[in-house]
């Protein structure tokens, strides 16, 4: 999961990402375009362990799943708030939301939607958007 | 009107081979040039040496000839004392003198010997020389036995010493075509040693030149060669360049593959995760969902029909849809016409009353709703759903 070192920037000046996932395959995509991109990335599969990571390593962005093993994505998106008010969160999932729905409810909770479908191109730039 | 620049050569040639080939060639003549000044120069040594040898000869040939008639008149002088006085001082003087006459002549006749002019002279000269040595001493017995008138006979015979004056003639012969050569030689010597000077003078000045040559070639050669260096640095320069671009060009291919190959994956993902996502919602639910294609043949169920009518889903795939089914308000008829009717005109059928018969034969009363499968515009079949009715919706028979 590594870009090429000639290119990107040391390890320290890089911006943190941390995805949630239960998904190893999503964890793993979405992972790699994101360390090509330059990113620093942590994948972890429940809520438990991200709000461990997040404790540890504060994260530029918070990329989680709705349906997790241990919790629901918006119930640990509401912890992780508490404990990183500053650190934008991207609720990344299968399930399809009404756009209603995503504009009354999902905005007031996460800073971003993007349903599983979208292209990864369009997750890229809502991560450069968030993480900016 | 001035000349163009000459072009560099091409790059990975060498540079300029018969450059090197001419150098080398100028070199060896400047090399023969060298060696022909100083083999002539040599060669007019030796001669100056053999020209020296020969002057010392001939100076020790005049000196010999003069010691002889040096001596030869001392001697004569002498033997004449001697008649007029009897002293044997005088008889001795004059044959020590006679000695010495015979030893100038013989080193005389050695020095000539290789000369057949010169030693045609010497044995003129020792002929008349022995004859008159041999008249001094046949004076000197006669003046020793007391002979005084043979001796005053003697010596009237040689009144005016005409032998005497022959023998200083001779020499003087030899010593004037001696001097005559001696001048010759000279003459030669100097010319020979303006030839050495002339002959080192033009090598030396040929070698210059030959050697400015060379100098011109070289340096037109390394001109040649720094300007093949810069051509050649500059390809490599651009080959470089090039290098680099290619390199990022196939970077960025590589970059873009492997980013497409991510989105390639993460749409799979999508769908993969969707569809899952999909069957586990339809398998979830209670009503019974039936897919039937545009000829009613079932093609698909969910967990709830297979529940309810006790068929297996290998039996229930390809089973025509009016074998499990049918609408309460056509009795016991087939229900085909109103479900291919809707399809056919693209319509939904709601909340119709109809029958399931499952596997035992038992007919389950339901509520029925059809939804036609379109795809781009066209029916290609229905989803069938079945709600269990409560007793109370039952239709009274």
């Amino acid at each position: 999961m590594n870009a090429n070192p000639a290119d990107s920037p040391p390890p320290s000046v890089k911006k943190h990402i941390l995805i949630v996932d239960d998904e190893a395959a999503i964890r793993e995509v979405l992972g790699s375009i994101l360390t090509q991109k330059g990113f620093r990335v942590t994948a972890v599969p429940s809520a438990h362990e991200a709000e461990t990571v997040a404790g540890r390593d504060v994260p530029d962005l918070v990329i989680t799943d709705l349906q997790l093993e241990d919790s629901d994505g918006l119930e640990m998106v509401g912890r992780l708030k508490a404990l990183l008010p500053e650190t934008p969160m991207m609720l990344l999932t299968g399930v399809l939301f009404d756009p209603k729905v995503v504009r009354e409810v999902l905005n007031k909770k996460v800073s971003c939607y993007v349903d599983k479908l979208a292209p990864l191109s369009r997750i890229l730039a809502e991560v450069e958007r968030l993480t900016g | 009107m001035p000349s163009a620049p000459k072009p560099p050569p091409e790059p990975g040639r060498p540079v300029n081979d018969t450059m090197t080939r001419r150098v080398l060639v100028l070199f060896l003549i400047i090399l023969a040039v060298f060696v022909a000044a100083a083999v002539a120069s040599v060669r007019n040594i030796n001669r100056s040496v053999a020209g020296s040898d020969w002057v010392n000869h001939t100076h020790s040939v005049i000196l010999e000839a003069e010691g002889l008639r040096s001596d030869l008149l001392v001697g004569d002088g002498a033997s004449h004392t001697f008649v007029m006085t009897g002293d044997v001082r005088d008889r001795r003087a004059s044959a020590d003198a006679l000695a010495d006459v015979e030893e100038h002549l013989e080193i005389l006749a050695a020095l000539s010997r290789t000369e057949p002019v010169q030693k045609e002279e010497v044995s003129r000269i020792a002929a008349l020389v022995s004859k008159r040595i041999e008249f001094i001493r046949s004076v000197l017995s006669a003046r020793q036995s007391g002979g005084a008138d043979a001796v005053r006979a003697m010596l009237a015979e040689d009144a005016g010493q005409p032998a005497l004056k022959e023998i200083q003639k001779a020499v003087e012969k030899l010593k004037g075509d001696e001097l005559a050569l001696l001048t010759e030689r000279d003459t030669a010597s100097f010319l020979q040693a303006q030839t050495t000077r002339w002959t080192v003078w033009a090598g030396v000045t040929l070698d210059l030149v030959l050697l400015a040559g060379a100098g011109w070639l070289i340096r037109d050669d390394i001109g040649a060669r720094r300007r093949a260096a810069a051509v050649l640095s500059k390809a490599n320069e651009e080959l470089e360049e090039k290098v680099r671009e290619r390199t990022a060009e196939v970077a960025a291919a590589n970059e873009r593959l492997t980013t497409e190959n991510l989105e390639r994956r993460w749409t799979n993902q999508g769908l993969e995760h969707q569809l899952r996502y999909n069957h586990l919602i339809i398998n979830s639910i209670n009503d019974l969902v039936l897919v039937i294609t545009k000829a009613t043949n079932i093609s698909r169920v969910n967990p709830a029909v297979v529940q309810l009518t006790g068929y297996e889903p290998h039996e229930l795939i390809h089973m025509p849809f009016s074998s499990i089914a049918r609408l309460s308000s056509f009795g016991r008829e087939p229900m085909l016409s109103p479900i291919t009717q809707a399809m056919n005109d693209g319509r939904d059928l709601r909340e119709q009353h109809a029958v399931v018969v499952d596997k035992r034969g038992r007919e389950i009363p339901v509520r029925m709703a059809l939804f036609p499968l379109r795809d781009r515009d066209k029916v290609v079949g229905g989803v069938v759903i079945f709600q269990v009715a409560p007793p109370a919706d039952n239709p009274k028979p």
